[in-house]
């Protein structure tokens, strides 16, 4: 694309939540998983949503799509589909956007397909549903997307059961359920995360190449920051119901600002490493929804933290890279941080001395 | 295909075992001299009795012993031959007698099971997809009291309620009425043996439900825009149905009990009735012949159910 | 996440852990019933066969009054005083049956599945042949073939309890058989009797006892259903022999419902508690409903 930068930013975002929250009521108490959550995806833009499990990602993404138990669950703030309000629709108002503008993938094949359904029929209900197709026809139109979706022999398969396919194949199949009416907004929920290492690399293609080819936008959710590096031109990660970090890709894996993404970072698997060279582990556990920690919610983990960070919460500012915000008082590359690494580096050298 | 030999296998195996248990039961705890002769047969010292006791030893083989006795049974069964009936006159063939009344009988158990299916599901549907809701919660204490009331109480109470008071229902069966008004009279009948079963089959299959709903792929029928009682019908219901339908074939056997307490209510002439009006008069080739189908069928059903899983999971066909 | 399994999942946890008010409602009226069925010759009832002919009233059966507060049967006897004695009949029969049932369903169980093998294979069949027969066809053919006492009717019907008992004992047993507290036993060379008892036992016994009130249950029912049939015990007085006094004759039911709805009542009263408080039970100690 040659359009401009400014220009692109005067482009309407096709989704954009305003201050998002969405807590739920637990025994313990309200377990805030997404707590104001502010982004916006274009049109034909894909946004990777990154962190580990119990960031709230996944629950940011179902609370965009509306998705959520009805009780026990508390959602604020604004969300908004191609500049109209969707955030207070009830899930009924919300069935003529399903499946028809926006569609989900979701992370295990196995068991997120109906066992006892032909994978056929799984395909042409939403046709039939939305765009009023008779099943003859709507077959037709599930034969052609299993072929854009590279599934071999497809008029065999649409007649087959989920469990006598193989996992890829599965999930090609929700790929297929997923773009059979055309949506423009897809939300990929750790597609890769239940296939094996080989059909993983498969599968992010293909989703990006009908990204592109359909001029759709996606949400991609992830744990692996290595997954999302390829397929999409925006990252945010999360940290404990927040986004910490945001950044078009190139620039987040090049100026990391958040000590958390760059631990993130540091636990991708590299092809390029020797196969027992040790995975950076971010010590400790994601925070309690329930009760956050006061102040920078990573600071009991973090290895720069100082005292401000655990009295006092940091606001997302701008970084000097543009499009780039971040959440971190002391953020990689302050005089802080490398005040604070050198104190380390020394530390873990004595520490292999004394060994 | 092995699977269905096995389970045949099984099944044959299983009657023949239930048919020594019922014929050794009724010949070493019943006395079969004293059934066929009644006082009789203990007479030892009267000439005539004496007499009457022979021929009856060699009409009935009952000089042979056990293992020859239920050889020659067996046998004379599996054609088809049930014996005469011993109290009423003239000896009738219990055949004939089963002919009559088994019809009556499967209209009667097939209509209570037609019930307790069509109202369970609709019901663990509703009560499901409302878990936890005031209604739900009233639904199953309801399903709770049901369950709690023995069904010949229940006939007793429905009986009361719906023909007597309210005179909605006729009293009674007519054998010799036209079908339509037979089977109307068997609808109070085939409620008394199927409501309490609905409530147990409710009460299964709304867990199973609840359960199903959790599942990712009803996740993903929602993403599809499917309304919510398309969801519950086409996704949530048969993946549901597994336990159901194998409860569904063990009730059988407490719908065939059921038959027997609701025929003799409601006065049915069922095999049911029959069978209790037997063992009070000591009719042994009625009671046996009776106590075979019940366990036969019950067996063979059972098979059956087996095989209707195949096709409801494709996942278990081979 | 825990987005899916939010709203009824929780209120079915916190359900769980306590017994509640019904259960304990259900457990006094079971108790009361106990209390009615051990004393029932010392309590100040009225004979229950005696014929209160009341010339004022005319023809019996009277309808309920102070004097009779159940009313009286065609024959002007107690109904009040005769369903009180019909407790000790009913319940003395459940509590036996269920407890022959336990005890030679349980062993037969235990033992099975322990020891697996020829044992397992031939007491597996014997329970299937047994749940062959629909239960009261069963019970109809036994009964029928001897004298009727409260001994032979309980033992009957606890027969009929061995097999459905039997399989759940097996399938506890199964799961404690490969535990690791079973295995270092064996392996310190404990003998089997010893780790039977000492380790197995205990641990089946408790998901077991929460089914015994369930198990009773079905053991009520099944008794009132045999005397409603005229087969159970032979002298005495039963629910289910009152209430088909009561509703032999269409006109006796029509004039006199109440001969029958009072054992009905009692009755239903009483399986609903024996049922309410074994659900809660196995709900509280968490027992799974296993393979039956």
């Amino acid at each position: 694309m040659s359009s401009a930068a400014p220009d692109r930013n005067e482009v309407e975002p096709l989704i954009e939540t305003v201050e998002l929250r969405t807590h739920f009521r637990t025994p313990r108490g309200i377990a805030r998983a997404v707590d104001g959550v502010t982004l916006q995806i274009r049109r034909g833009q894909s946004l990777g949503v990154v962190g580990e499990s119990g960031s709230g990602k996944t629950v940011l993404s179902r609370s965009i799509m509306g998705l959520l138990p009805r009780n026990g669950v508390i959602r604020e703030g604004s969300v908004r589909y191609g500049g109209e309000e969707i955030g207070n629709r009830t899930p009924k108002q919300m069935r003529s956007i399903w499946g028809r503008e926006m569609a989900m993938v979701f992370q295990d094949p196995m068991t997120s397909l109906n066992p006892v359904m032909k994978v056929g029929k799984q395909v042409t209900e939403s046709l039939r549903l939305h765009l009023g197709m008779s099943s003859s026809e709507a077959m037709a139109v599930a034969e052609k997307i299993f072929r854009d979706v590279r599934i071999p022999e497809p008029t065999r398969r649409l007649n087959q059961y989920p469990h006598e396919l193989s996992g890829g194949m599965r999930q090609r199949v929700m790929i297929a359920i997923a773009l059979a009416c055309g949506p423009n907004m897809l939300f990929a929920d750790e597609p890769t995360t239940a296939l094996d290492v080989t059909v993983q690399a498969q599968i992010l293609d293909l989703l990006s190449e009908q990204i592109r080819d359909r001029n759709m936008s996606m949400l991609l959710v992830t744990h692996n920051l290595g997954v999302v590096a390829g397929y999409t031109d925006e990252i945010a990660v999360m940290y404990g119901g927040k986004v910490v970090e945001r950044a078009p890709t190139k620039v987040l894996f090049s100026n990391v600002k958040m000590p958390y993404t760059e631990a993130l970072l540091q636990s991708i698997p590299r092809m390029n490493q020797p196969s027992h060279s040790r995975l950076a582990m971010i010590p400790g556990r994601p925070p309690d929804l329930v009760n956050p920690p006061t102040g920078c919610r990573f600071a009991p983990r973090c290895a720069y933290a100082r005292d401000v960070c655990v009295r006092e919460e940091p606001p997302l500012v701008q970084a000097e890279t543009p499009d780039h915000t971040f959440a971190c008082h002391f953020p990689v590359g302050s005089a802080e941080y490398h005040e604070r690494r050198v104190e380390l580096n020394r530390a873990s050298t004595t520490t292999a001395e004394v060994l | 295909m092995r699977y269905y030999v096995q389970r045949v296998a099984l099944a044959i195996l299983l009657l023949l075992a239930v048919s020594m248990l019922t014929f050794g039961a009724l010949n070493v705890l019943g006395d079969p001299l004293f059934n066929i002769l009644g006082p009789v047969a203990g007479d030892v010292n009267n000439p005539d009795s004496i007499k009457m006791i022979e021929v009856a030893k060699r009409e009935f083989s009952l000089d042979r012993p056990l293992p020859v006795r239920y050889a020659i049974w067996l046998s004379d069964f599996v054609r088809g031959d049930f014996g005469v009936t011993f109290s009423s006159t003239g000896q009738p063939p219990v055949s004939g007698v089963i002919s009559e009344r088994l019809p009556r009988t499967v209209t009667l158990v097939a209509m209570a099971q037609f019930f307790a299916i069509f109202v369970s599901i609709p019901w663990a549907l509703i009560t499901a997809s409302r878990a936890g809701k005031v209604s739900d919660r009233i639904s199953t204490l309801n399903a709770f009291f049901l369950v709690a009331m023995p069904n010949f109480a229940l006939a007793v109470i429905l009986k009361y309620v719906f023909s007597i008071k309210l005179g909605w229902m006729p009293l009674t069966y007519v054998a010799d009425d036209p079908l339509r008004s037979r089977l109307f009279q068997m609808i109070l009948p085939a409620l008394t043996i199927g409501l309490p079963v609905a409530a147990v089959y409710q009460r299964l299959l709304r867990t199973d439900i609840i359960t199903t709903l959790q599942q990712d792929f009803i996740l993903l029928a929602r993403t599809k825009g499917l309304s919510r009682p398309r969801i519950l019908l086409l996704h949530a219901l048969r993946p549901s149905l597994f336990s159901f339908i194998t409860v569904v074939g063990l009730n059988t056997g407490a719908l065939i009990g059921g038959s027997i307490v609701s025929e003799t209510v409601f006065r049915i002439p069922g095999i049911g009735s029959t069978l209790v009006e037997s063992v009070l008069r000591n009719d042994f080739p009625v009671v046996l012949a009776i106590v075979m189908i019940v366990a036969s069928s019950f067996v063979v059903i059972n098979l059956l159910v087996d095989f209707a899983y195949t096709l409801i999971d494709p996942r278990v066909r081979r | 996440m825990s987005t899916t399994n939010n709203s009824a999942g929780n209120q079915d946890e916190v359900a769980k852990k306590k017994l509640g008010f019904g259960f304990w409602l259900c457990v006094t009226w079971l108790a009361l019933m106990v209390f009615v069925a051990l004393f029932t010759p010392l309590l100040p009832l009225k004979s229950p066969t005696s014929n209160f002919l009341d010339s004022s009233q005319g023809r019996p059966p009277y309808a309920p009054s102070w004097k009779h507060w159940f009313g009286t049967d065609k024959d002007a006897r107690d109904v009040f005083s005769r369903t009180m004695h019909g407790a000790r009949i009913s319940l003395t029969v459940g509590f036996s049956a269920i407890t022959a049932g336990f005890l030679i369903g349980g062993t037969i169980g235990v033992i099975s599945g322990y020891f697996r093998g020829w044992i397992d294979r031939v007491s597996s069949f014997v329970f299937v042949v047994l749940l062959s027969f629909p239960s009261l066809v069963l019970a109809i053919l036994l009964t029928s073939l001897i004298e009727r006492s409260l001994l032979t009717v309980s033992l009957v019907l606890g027969l009929l309890s061995i097999a459905p008992v039997g399989r759940l004992a097996r399938a506890a047993t199964m799961q404690y058989a490969d535990r690791e507290f079973v295995l270092a036993a064996r392996q310190i060379g404990a003998k089997d009797r010893h780790i039977i008892i000492k380790e197995i036992l205990p641990n089946v016994a408790i998901p077991m006892s929460s089914l015994a009130l369930l198990g009773m249950a079905v053991a009520v029912v099944a008794e009132g259903g045999l005397a409603f049939l005229g087969l159970s015990v032979e002298k005495g007085i039963t629910w289910g022999g009152l209430i088909q006094l009561g509703s032999d004759a269409s006109k006796t039911l029509e004039k006199a419902p109440w001969i029958s709805f009072f054992p009905i009542l009692m009755l239903f009263l009483t399986v609903l508690s024996l049922n309410f408080a074994g659900d809660r039970l196995r709900t509280y100690f968490d027992v799974k409903e296993m393979t039956l």
